[in-house]
């Protein structure tokens, strides 16, 4: 990794650990030897299992619900139905529109219908089988256009569309010298972290409860547990336990009401652990999208206008989809100056498995086009495709499409500039290699015969932290004192690490703040304020500010007692637990502390954003990110298998706050990029999950990913901490066009569809042909031919 | 509502079926859902339960329309809960 300063550093103490280092995670080892604490490894004294029972239909009607028979078993301690949520009977983070047990009806494969509470969990998993639930089977809808007909049946109350977004930019009917259409797909990826869903709930005696749950958001769980358990958000106390990776699917709930239900019913404590293939069903994915554009331009590439018609599978139930929607019509035109657009964005309602949250939040679909679009453009204008994208690039000071004005930094020009000049691999004669690296690998499929390489680029961009007037803040509180002798800074928040290293930058921030090496990071609750989701790649900036300015707060109480005891007038700094003045150590922290304790909470508000109007415009968004990627790949055309040989990446970050940390956020992110590009995909056949196991849903291995390549740039947001930019989302962005860019270029073929199969690239029909060749006929030599195959 | 698009004015509208009505319990809350639907605000929340969100005229308006359905349809009480913005606020907080 090289990075690029573009700014003078802040003062920074002397305290190993802070801001700029490569700190290591404090739950690292653990991890690597098993001996980390994930909410799956749970356990307390007398503990009960929850299981639950769930629609094998994705449309049905439910005419009765039998639960004599499980109750009956022994072992058994509650079967729980609809009756039996004492308050809300339904949930979700922005439409409560989810059952939390279905009633009547279901509206998708997997939705919950009944609880089990069991001494065992098999003796759980057996009772579910003696539930009885009579169901009458409905025609499912499964595709978005179906359901945005006039005839197609009502899923919700109020009809199929969740929400539509129109932008309106400059003159919706201008024409242009040069047209390009395309249309676009994008299918259903899972988050597929490792951990499943998970949690312990522990009922407190005296009608409360205690859950330790893995999750994203701890607040907003609270505040929905607690009003399907109709009780006080202070009866319901949340814990964050081990993670197991989220990607934006544990935003949502899963299990939460249901242990805590169950925990409730029987007053013991009941643990809830998701299988694997449960869990493809238990949380929501990332929505299936349909996009057609239309780009014009004049002949020497100028961008004249963009239209957009983006149609997204939300599924059957809301969760994060308005979002998904706002954001895809904010981002449909890329970050490039456009002066006349029109958008469209429509979610709606299916019966295919709930979407919403996961990394990228409707950036990612739309950045697959508007970058297919601008090659295309390229191609039809006989362009480079980096110098159209040069030339179209947004600046500062420029209106995005959606009416806000480009804030500093955006250096888009610059990271396209620098990725395009990063060192491009090494050519290699392709007969004669070692078989891992070439497409198909070890399987032996090619010896080099039929390899070709192809390069393509693009460039993404998405906001940081929530929009359109959500106050997403965040709550910190940090305290300060003598313990054995040291001093010891303690940071009490209520983010949920899950993964992502918020736990470093943390104490990073407070070692750089308060220039004491020994910083715990407490573990999250629901006791501190909230802080927000761990999503959004928000945590940093929001909670970064929080722990930032609370730990100012606390070294201001202390310089104040430094200026009362000494009568220092000079500028003071804590550096390695003294206290400097001009160079000269004044006096230890532990005398100035003495026994006592130092706290301070701050609550972090970001910049106020807007909703859009009906032209769907406004100043939505308070931070955008930036990533530009290259991607060099080697296709067997034969076979349609595919190796990526290496991606370059550069990306502006404002400031590095951990170098190792970053370099993983960026690696990681290309990974799931990746993915989506070549093999992940949830397959949906009439609404029913075919392949939900990693046996049949694929991601990359350590053998499917390339060398990263890449270059930071560091332009600071002057409204953020340190200048710091969210990183966590940009590097999926981008790097799965720039993949299938660099597929096309080496086909030659259209590849409007990701995950991009092998079957795609050497041209399968999806239909065998009405006749088939006879063993007489002209055709029946070219059987297998790729050209013959292509022309089919 | 908790997340990221809160409507103005959420009203909870519960229908106690009368089961000596003319129309079944049954046809007595599917009338207030139909009507309910047609107001573009709605969500089934429980059984004999819809949820009416949007802005405070049109979440008003509807909930008129909504109880003299279920009033014509046979009910006799329908429970009502309106909550404002200000409320909501404190998912997520």
């Amino acid at each position: 990794m090289t990075t690029t300063p573009t700014r003078t550093r802040p003062s920074a103490s002397r305290t190993r650990g802070g801001i700029g280092e490569s700190v290591g995670r404090p739950d690292g080892v653990p991890k690597v030897k098993g001996e980390f604490e994930y909410s799956s490894d749970l356990h307390v004294e007398g503990m009960l299992w929850g299981a639950t029972l769930r629609s094998p239909h994705p449309h049905a009607n439910i005419r009765s619900i039998y639960t004599s028979d499980a109750e009956a078993m022994a072992g058994v301690f509650a079967v729980l139905t609809h009756e039996d949520v004492p308050g809300r009977k339904v949930y979700g983070m922005e439409i409560p529109d989810q059952p939390v047990l279905a009633w009547e009806k279901v509206r998708y494969q997997g939705e919950a219908v009944a609880l089990v509470a069991a001494d065992h969990p098999e003796t759980a998993r057996l009772a579910l089988g003696k539930i009885r639930v009579d169901y009458e089977v409905l025609e499912p809808v499964t595709d978005a256009e179906t359901a945005m007909s006039e005839d197609a049946p009502k899923l919700h109350l109020s009809g199929n569309e969740l929400r539509r977004v129109d932008v309106r930019h400059g003159d919706p009917e201008a024409a242009a010298e040069v047209v390009v259409e395309g249309e676009y797909e994008v299918g259903m990826q899972d988050q597929a972290f490792l951990g499943p869903e998970s949690g312990l709930a522990i009922p407190d005696g005296e009608g409360g409860v205690d859950l330790y749950i893995s999750t994203q958001w701890l607040h907003v769980d609270q505040d929905q547990v607690a009003e399907s358990l109709d009780l006080p958000p202070e009866m319901v106390r949340l814990t964050l336990s081990g993670v197991g990776g989220a990607f934006g699917g544990r935003e949502d709930l899963s299990m939460q009401i249901h242990a805590c239900m169950l925990a409730l019913h029987t007053s013991r404590p009941v643990k809830m652990v998701y299988g694997r293939e449960e869990s493809f069903h238990g949380h929501v994915h990332r929505h299936p999208a349909k996009m057609r554009y239309e780009h014009g331009a004049t002949r020497d590439g100028k961008l004249t206008y963009v239209k957009a018609n983006l149609i997204f599978d939300g599924g059957a139930y809301a969760s994060s989809s308005n979002a998904v929607c706002l954001n895809a019509a904010t981002f449909a035109c890329g970050p490039y100056d456009v002066p006349n657009a029109r958008i469209e964005s429509h979610m709606l309602y299916t019966n295919n498995p709930p979407c919403g949250a996961m990394r990228g939040f409707g950036a990612v679909q739309v950045c697959f086009a508007h970058e297919a679009q601008m090659d295309k453009l390229a191609e039809k204008l006989g362009m480079d495709p980096v110098d159209l994208r040069l030339k179209n690039a947004i600046e500062p000071g420029m209106k995005f499409p959606f009416g806000q004005e480009v804030p500093y930094p955006a250096p888009v020009r610059e990271i396209l500039g620098r990725v395009r000049e990063i060192p491009m691999p090494d050519e290699q004669e392709a007969m004669g290699r070692d078989l891992r690296e070439l497409p198909g690998g070890v399987s032996n499929t090619t010896h080099g015969e039929g390899v070709r390489r192809g390069v393509g680029y693009a460039v993404g961009f998405k906001n940081i932290g929530f929009s359109a007037g959500f106050d997403d803040y965040s709550t910190a509180r940090i305290s300060l004192s003598i313990e054995d002798g040291e001093p010891v800074v303690r940071v009490y928040t209520a983010a949920a690490e899950v993964g992502q290293g918020l736990v470093m930058v943390q104490a990073q921030i407070a070692r750089t703040e308060l220039g004491v090496e020994n910083v715990v990071v407490e573990a999250a609750d629901t006791r501190t304020g909230s802080a927000g989701s761990t999503s959004a790649s928000r945590q940093s900036y929001v909670t970064g500010a929080a722990v930032k300015e609370a730990c100012e707060k606390v070294r201001e109480r202390i310089f104040e007692l430094v200026r009362d005891e000494f009568g220092e007038s000079d500028e003071l700094a804590i550096e390695d637990g003294n206290i400097i003045s001009d160079g000269r150590e004044i006096a230890p922290l532990m005398e100035i502390l003495d026994d006592g304790e130092i706290s301070e909470i701050v609550e972090f508000h970001h910049r106020a954003t807007h909703p859009l109007d009906e032209n769907g415009q406004g100043d939505a968004h308070f931070q955008f990110a930036f990533a530009a990627h290259r991607a060099v790949v080697e296709v067997d055309v034969e076979l349609g298998l595919v190796r990526v040989v290496e991606i370059a990446t550069t990306q502006d970050v404002g400031k590095v706050i951990n170098p190792k940390a970053l370099e993983g956020q960026i690696e990681g992110g290309i990974a799931q990029g990746l993915g989506l590009a070549l093999m992940e995909e949830i397959r949906i056949q009439d609404g029913e999950i075919q392949n939900a196991s990693f046996t049949d849903y694929l991601i990359p291995t350590i053998l499917d990913m390339p060398p990263v390549k890449m270059e930071i740039l560091e332009l600071a947001d002057p409204e953020a901490p340190y200048g710091l930019k969210g990183v966590g989302e940009p590097p999926t962005i981008a790097s799965t066009p720039a993949i299938v860019a660099a597929l096309r270029n080496a086909t030659a073929m259209e590849l409007g569809r990701i995950p991009v199969r092998p079957e795609h690239i050497i041209g399968i029909p999806k239909k065998p042909p009405d006749e088939l060749p006879q063993p007489e006929s002209s055709r029946y030599s070219g059987i297998g031919r790729l050209e013959d195959r292509r022309e089919t | 509502m908790p997340g990221y698009d809160r409507a103005e004015l959420t009203a909870e509208l519960k229908v106690v079926a009368s089961p000596g009505a003319e129309r079944t319990p049954r046809e007595q809350v599917e009338a207030v859902r139909r009507v309910a639907g047609d107001s573009g605000l709605a969500h089934e929340a429980g059984p004999e339960t819809t949820v009416l969100a949007g802005g405070r005229g049109e979440v008003l308006d509807a909930v008129r329309r909504v109880v003299e359905t279920a009033l014509d349809a046979g009910a006799h009480v329908v429970e009502v809960k309106v909550e404002a913005e200000r409320d909501a606020e404190r998912f997520g907080s």
